[in-house]
């Protein structure tokens, strides 16, 4: 991490550098080269105007009107003058040559010399003198057109530059001028070659200076700017980069980085990191937060999912001892908690109670409801009644108490093993599909009562069905029929009946695990989206146990110390035979009074102050069930129902509450005897439960 | 048995649970005997009673008495079962049912 910050920090400040330095090496470079040109040309062009008046000056040595002469031969003492003149002139302006030449005007290729004077010493050259008359040719174009400009076109001075010559000679420009005659006519050309050496010599220390302050320049400005961007620019960021830096490896909201530059830019991006930092570590507690409650919120899901589970029977075979039947349930919930549950119990070990609900909606609310509910029917069930009654009795309850406002529907039914009968009722719930012996599974329309929790004061109806052995009876929740494809088609009632036929005579386990796989096949791994649980049982006949349990549990005799501390044994004694019947809980409530007054009153009366025992008989038979109760005991003859009853219209201050007890067990039961035989009071109450 | 008490100035409301018989009556009596002092207003919510005899009857009666010269009291939220033997003794007619 730090060794990249280096990176980024180095790139910043050698490339900018760089650029710079580049920037003004390359601006240099082309003022220098400006510069020098046009400094060249000004001083071409002043060398050039003083070499002229040089020139023009020496034809005023020259007699223009006597050349022609001259070349003729005469080397009068005028030419001798000139001659020495020129010569006196040529060192003394320090030139190379001053020469006067007369040019063949017809093609300008040759000339002929007139004067020469030659100074060798100036820079340092070997010319030798021309003779008067000595012809020579013109050497190139450039010459012959300055030549015709003087003669033909009035030209009053050409000049000719040889600064970088290619004969070997020294650099020097020639000044060419006209020398004319007294009628103003051009009759020769007077040349003055004079060395170039000053131009070149001006010329490097301009170059070396320029040079010279420009890189100058070129340094300080990019020092001045190096400083300038480390200050400004790479230390804020380097500042920045520290600070994300630390954030990343501590993740903790660090000094704020506040005002560290003028530039808006970077103030910004300051206030930026500042903000990210705080809104990050917020967030980070949030999430941490969060993640702990969900965290927690899903152990908790997991442990309710395993109470749920375990409030149902989920072991199988689940009653391995009883051939009568044999059952098979699985469930399914969506989520981790489901609203579905199915139930079974022995109400008595001849009636058998099964239970399929669907709770409105799912999850959390669906599960403590589907719990609720489970609860109130079995433990209603078992206090005996009908499955209408235990419907409403439920419904009742749950109306109660439904603040969210959620609904059950319920399919219940009784099954007495010994006969194959089967009493239901339905609650809302989907029409359970049967199978007998020898046919297929069919839906059976039963009829269906309101869901349960919908509305108070609902009332259900029953219905009873045969059951003969080799019949079994499919109950299912919507999960299945209502279990949907990707292509949102449903399993249907139908797709369902037709996995059910493939397997008429499978066991319940075998039956619910085709229906499981057919649906899995149906939906291709869509997500199952309602809880789905299926109940079956398959009804074997009654067995040998029938008899045995006719004669044992419906009728039997206890004998017992008569005293109070007993009656709860001899309650439980006589609730025993009445839940095995099936009572209704009235009629239970109200047999428990008169077992109570009439076991009382021997308790307390019979003996006194002796003890003794009493024998109580109980025997339920007959269709109606009829109820037979017999208290006997061997204390003093006394007739309890020979006492007068009490006059129950009296006001409180009047009543006695001598004689309640009996006059009660007078109005519950139906019929009531008292007989004293073989020395015993022996009192016989009957109640049709 | 459970008798739930709750004591809100000279109004006093009992909640007994379960079944009012032959043994648990006196448990009932006892209460009532030891805290109708000062007591104008008695209520006895019958709402987790499942069950009475005539010895509970019997502790109903004496309580309604001694009410009845001390100020007024009502039974609450009383079963259909037990309302059945309300109305099979007459005790309908000598209190006070909500």
């Amino acid at each position: 991490m730090k060794k990249k910050t280096e990176r980024v920090r180095a790139n910043l400040s050698f490339n900018i550098i760089g650029a710079i330095v580049l920037v003004h090496v390359l601006f240099g470079v082309l003022v220098s080269f400006l510069g020098f040109a046009s400094f060249t040309e000004a001083f071409k062009r002043e060398y050039e105007t003083t070499t002229y008046h040089m020139a023009d000056t020496a034809t005023t040595l020259v007699n223009g009107d006597h050349l022609k002469a001259y070349l003729a031969g005469e080397e009068t003492e005028e030419y001798q003058r000139s001659k020495r003149n020129l010569n006196l002139y040529c060192k003394k302006i320090n030139v190379s040559l001053v020469y006067v030449i007369d040019v063949d005007t017809s093609d300008y290729g040759s000339f002929v010399s007139v004067f020469n004077s030659v100074n060798n010493e100036v820079d340092d050259s070997s010319y030798t003198e021309w003779e008067l008359g000595h012809k020579r040719n013109t050497t190139n174009d450039e010459y012959r057109r300055k030549y015709r400009a003087i003669y033909e076109q009035g030209s009053v001075c050409e000049t000719v530059y040889r600064l970088r010559p290619g004969d070997g000679a020294h650099p020097h420009i020639t000044t060419m001028v006209p020398v004319k005659d007294s009628a103003g006519e051009v009759r020769a050309i007077l040349c003055i070659q004079r060395p170039a050496r000053e131009i070149r010599e001006a010329r490097r220390p301009y170059l070396r200076n320029i040079a010279l302050s420009t890189i100058l320049l070129a340094l300080v400005s990019s020092t001045v700017a190096a400083l300038f961007i480390r200050k400004q620019f790479v230390a804020p960021i380097q500042k920045v980069s520290d600070e994300a830096t630390r954030f990343a490896k501590e993740n903790t909201k660090g000094e704020p980085l506040g005002e560290i530059s003028k530039f808006e830019e970077f103030a910004r991006l300051a206030h930026s990191i500042d903000t990210m930092e705080t809104d990050m570590v917020s967030y980070v507690e949030n999430l941490t937060t969060f993640t702990a409650d969900r965290e927690r919120i899903v152990t908790e899901l997991s442990l309710a999912g395993k109470i749920q589970e375990a409030s149902i029977p989920n072991e199988f075979p689940a009653f391995p001892d009883r051939e009568e039947f044999d059952i098979f349930c699985t469930m399914d919930p969506a989520r981790e908690v489901g609203g579905d549950f199915y139930n079974f119990y022995f109400v008595d070990d001849d009636h058998l109670a099964l239970v399929i609900g669907d709770v409105s909606g799912k999850g959390i609310p669906a599960a403590l409801f589907m719990m609720v509910t489970n609860i109130l029917i079995s433990d209603r069930t078992r206090m005996g009644g009908n499955p209408a009654e235990i419907l409403r009795f439920v419904n009742e309850e749950i109306c109660a108490h439904n603040e969210a406002e959620m609904f059950v529907t319920v399919w219940l039914g009784i099954l007495e093993l010994s006969t194959g009968k089967l009493v239901a009722a339905n609650a809302g719930h989907e029409y359970p599909a049967i199978r007998h012996a020898d046919g297929a599974f069919e839906l059976l329309r039963d009829k269906h009562g309101f869901v349960i929790g919908g509305m108070e004061g609902v009332t259900y109806r029953e219905y009873e069905l045969q059951l003969a052995p080799g019949d079994r009876i499919f109950v299912y929740t919507d999960g299945v029929p209502e279990a949907t494809a990707p292509d949102n088609t449903m399993f249907g009632t139908e797709r369902m009946l037709a996995a059910l036929n493939e397997v008429p005579t499978g066991s319940p386990e075998q039956i619910l695990k085709k229906v499981r796989s057919a649906v899995d096949d149906f939906v291709k791994g869509a997500e199952q989206f309602d809880d789905l649980t299926m109940l079956c049982l398959e009804y074997k006949g009654a067995k040998a146990q029938e008899e045995t349990l006719m004669s044992e549990t419906n009728k039997t005799e206890l004998t017992l110390a008569a005293a109070l501390e007993n009656l709860d044994t001899v309650q439980s004694f006589v609730a025993e035979a009445l839940e095995r019947a099936g009572c209704p809980l009235r009629t239970q409530m109200q047999i428990e009074v008169a077992v109570e007054e009439i076991f009382v009153n021997i308790a307390q009366y019979a003996y006194a102050p002796e003890t003794g025992d009493v024998t109580v008989f109980a025997e339920v038979s007959g269709d109606p069930a009829v109820l037979t109760l017999r208290f006997s005991d061997g204390g003093i003859p006394y007739d309890p129902l020979a006492r007068q009853d009490p006059d129950i219209g009296l006001p409180a201050e009047e009543r006695d509450i001598g004689g309640l007890g009996v006059y009660m067990t007078k109005q519950f039961m139906d019929e009531l005897h008292y007989e004293y035989r073989d020395g015993r009071n022996v009192l016989t109450m009957k109640k049709t439960l | 048995m459970t008798i739930g008490e709750h004591r809100d100035g000279s109004a006093l409301t009992l909640a007994p649970e379960g079944r009012l018989d032959t043994i648990t009556s006196p448990e009932l009596e006892k209460v009532l005997k030891e805290s109708l002092d000062g007591v104008s207003e008695l209520t006895l919510d019958f709402g987790k009673l499942d069950y009475i005899s005539s010895a509970g009857l019997r502790v109903l009666l004496a309580a309604q008495k001694t009410m009845n010269r001390q100020g007024s009291m009502k039974i609450v939220h009383v079963c259909e079962t037990i309302m059945e033997i309300f109305e099979v003794t007459g005790f309908l007619d000598i209190l006070t049912i909500e």
